[in-house]
């Protein structure tokens, strides 16, 4: 049966690379409360989540 | 609140993940059992987090924030003291007759247990509940796109159903639940930041603390009287009301929750599924209540952020978390919240539409319509089902859209369907000596009771349509009072009855009551694979937040 780690490893890896290309690339991009570059540290959650879930999926098959 | 195309962006990548893993699955189909109960064969972490998200509709979590906006901190008993107390009893005690015993279904364990007439009774309640439950849901969700976004009803409603129901359709139960989890990260990731951005804002805990009045930062200090609190709710209704009879109607008695830990690979796993989802649990108010709180803080601090005003005058709390959400997240984010608030809003309909096809397949299709037929038609059954539950579902929503009175009146009246059934269980799994006859006239009573007490009492304008006995301060207190007196009613009728009729010989009960079922003792395996365990370390941490939070 399909390994749920990896859609969900490879759905916030991508998700992860839009948020941090668009805190790199657009970091002036805010809403009119927040003073940081919420894209920047989201995205870079997800890609640690992502990345972990993918390396656990691999280390198991 | 205005999108980009880099958030439809976002949203279409899940879609495509949703309908990927859906698509994935459906070679996993290949019996009525794997469509309806994933051929008990999922991993118990996957069951855990669906068995949480399932629960966790868009509808809880704007409702809970909009709650936290308007009650405070007290919001947190619907899960420090309803919850979690009920998902431990649930895992510790109940499950190992659930699981250990063949049925399919919960009504199918009343039928075993008792009889024929006490599984039709809670069958088609449940069938209807369930229906009726996600199209309300679907109406608020097309309801909240349309005032946030401008979005069309008609296809917001229509475009989330058919994602639910081709994933659902593809890969029955295992696609529901798998694409739960991913439902669950997602809510986790995209709800988080803005609970932690518009608490920093307010100046953290002790901010809010110093911004608002007591009452709203306090969960058990203003519960001595119901006349201290603005819940209007008292400590014996809150306890034996919310904590007792309402919570583990729900998470015990409601196949909705119970399926998924049914799914669970092994009957170590079915009995850690609800004890393991107790810690996102108990982390739940941090992320949907908290922000409700600050959003009341920060419309005091002149940032240019206000809760926004209802037509008839009054603060509109529901909108209190998208509103939030515009002000903290930037475009990108903002996409991520977005698809997390629709992802909330699938987990709940695939939660409903999947249990309702189990019991509906099972427990009225092939016990009343059409027995004995190859498993081939029942398979058969089952994904029609699908298509026809999403339907009504949608026909719902759309009467919900129409007839607003009606639907606050049946959401009231499913708030205490449970009440009853929790006394029939506990009765049913933990005295040997009650009988289907019992069981029957006890729900029947139970929920009789429910109804007079409605009828008979008024709170918020609610309820009293035939006489007002009593007036109740708030609605809740009415409902937690009501609950109680449902469960009571089942509880004694149930006791009286089975007293006077024959009760099953013994041999026939193995694997259904306590006493008569071998209860699984794990040894070898470390500790925290064992349920005993890790339900203590839950009660730790429980008693922990409620204390600090008193």
């Amino acid at each position: 049966m399909l390994d749920l780690r990896t859609p969900t490893g490879w759905f916030f890896t991508i998700l992860g690379l839009i948020l941090v290309m668009l805190g790199v690339f657009a970091p002036h991009l805010r809403a009119s409360l927040s003073d940081l570059n919420v894209n920047l540290y989201s995205g870079m959650s997800m890609l640690v989540f992502g990345g972990t879930m993918l390396l656990l999926a691999r280390g198991r098959s | 609140m205005k999108l980009e195309w880099v958030d439809y962006l976002i949203l279409a990548i899940y879609f495509a993940f949703v309908l990927g893993i859906g698509w994935r699955l459906r070679k996993s189909v290949e019996s009525s059992r794997d469509f309806l109960t994933s051929g008990r064969s999922v991993p118990v972490w996957i069951t855990s987090l669906a068995f949480l998200a399932a629960n966790l509709g868009a509808q809880e979590v704007v409702g809970m924030s909009a709650s936290g906006a308007k009650y405070g901190i007290m919001t947190s008993h619907f899960y420090w003291i309803g919850a979690v107390p009920a998902m431990l009893f649930v895992g510790i005690f109940m499950m190992p007759f659930y699981y250990g015993s063949r049925a399919r279904s919960v009504p199918e364990y009343l039928k075993l247990r008792f009889d024929e007439k006490t599984r039709g009774l809670n069958a088609i309640t449940f069938a209807v509940m369930t229906i009726f439950s996600s199209g309300i849901s679907m109406y608020a969700l097309g309801l909240l796109l349309q005032l946030v976004l401008g979005w069309s009803f008609t296809a917001s409603v229509l475009l989330s159903a058919a994602i639910v129901l081709v994933y659902t359709f593809l890969g029955g139960l295992t696609s529901a639940i798998y694409n739960e989890v991913l439902q669950f990260f997602l809510i986790v990731f995209g709800f988080t930041p803005l609970a932690i951005l518009a608490v920093v804002k307010a100046g953290g805990w002790s901010g809010l603390q110093s911004r608002l009045p007591a009452v709203m930062t306090h969960s058990w200090q203003y519960v001595h009287t119901a006349s201290e609190n603005p819940m209007g709710v008292d400590m014996f209704g809150l306890v034996a009301g919310l904590g007792f009879v309402l919570s583990f109607g729900y998470w015990c008695t409601d196949f909705l929750v119970v399926q998924r830990a049914m799914a669970a690979d092994s009957m170590s796993a079915a009995r850690r599924t609800p004890l393991l989802a107790a810690f996102p649990k108990m982390a739940m108010p941090f992320i949907v209540i908290v922000p409700g709180i600050a959003a009341v803080a920060l419309g005091q601090m002149s940032l240019g952020y206000s809760l926004p005003l209802k037509a008839g005058g009054g603060y509109d709390y529901d909108q209190a978390f998208t509103t939030l959400m515009a002000h903290f997240y930037p475009s990108g984010m903002l996409g991520i919240g977005l698809t997390a608030l629709m992802a909330s809003f699938m987990s709940g309909m695939a939660g409903n539409v999947t249990a309702f096809n189990t019991v509906w397949t099972y427990d009225i299709y092939q016990s009343y319509i059409r027995k004995g037929a190859p498993d081939a038609h029942y398979l058969t059954v089952a994904r029609v089902t699908t298509v026809v539950g999403t339907a009504l579902s949608i026909a719902t929503a759309y009467v919900a859209q129409h007839y607003n009175n009606i639907m606050d009146i049946l959401q009231l009246v499913f708030g205490f369907v449970n009440a009853p059934l929790l006394a029939t269980f506990l009765l049913g799994m933990f005295w040997r000596r009650t009988t289907g006859h019992g069981a029957f006239t006890g729900l029947l009573t139970g929920t009789t009771v429910a109804g007079l007490a409605l009828s008979l009492t008024v709170a918020e304008n609610k309820g009293g349509w035939v006489a007002q006995l009593h007036r109740f301060p708030s609605s809740m207190a009415q409902n937690f009072y009501i609950a109680i007196f449902a469960w009571t009613a089942c509880f004694l009728v149930t006791v009286f009855v089975s007293l006077f009729t024959k009760s099953r010989p013994a041999e026939e009960l193995h694997g259904l009551v306590y006493g008569l079922t071998k209860i699984p003792t794990e040894t070898g395996v470390s500790w925290y694979r064992r349920p005993g365990p890790v339900a203590v370390v839950v009660i730790v941490a429980l008693l922990l937040l409620n204390i600090w939070f008193r």
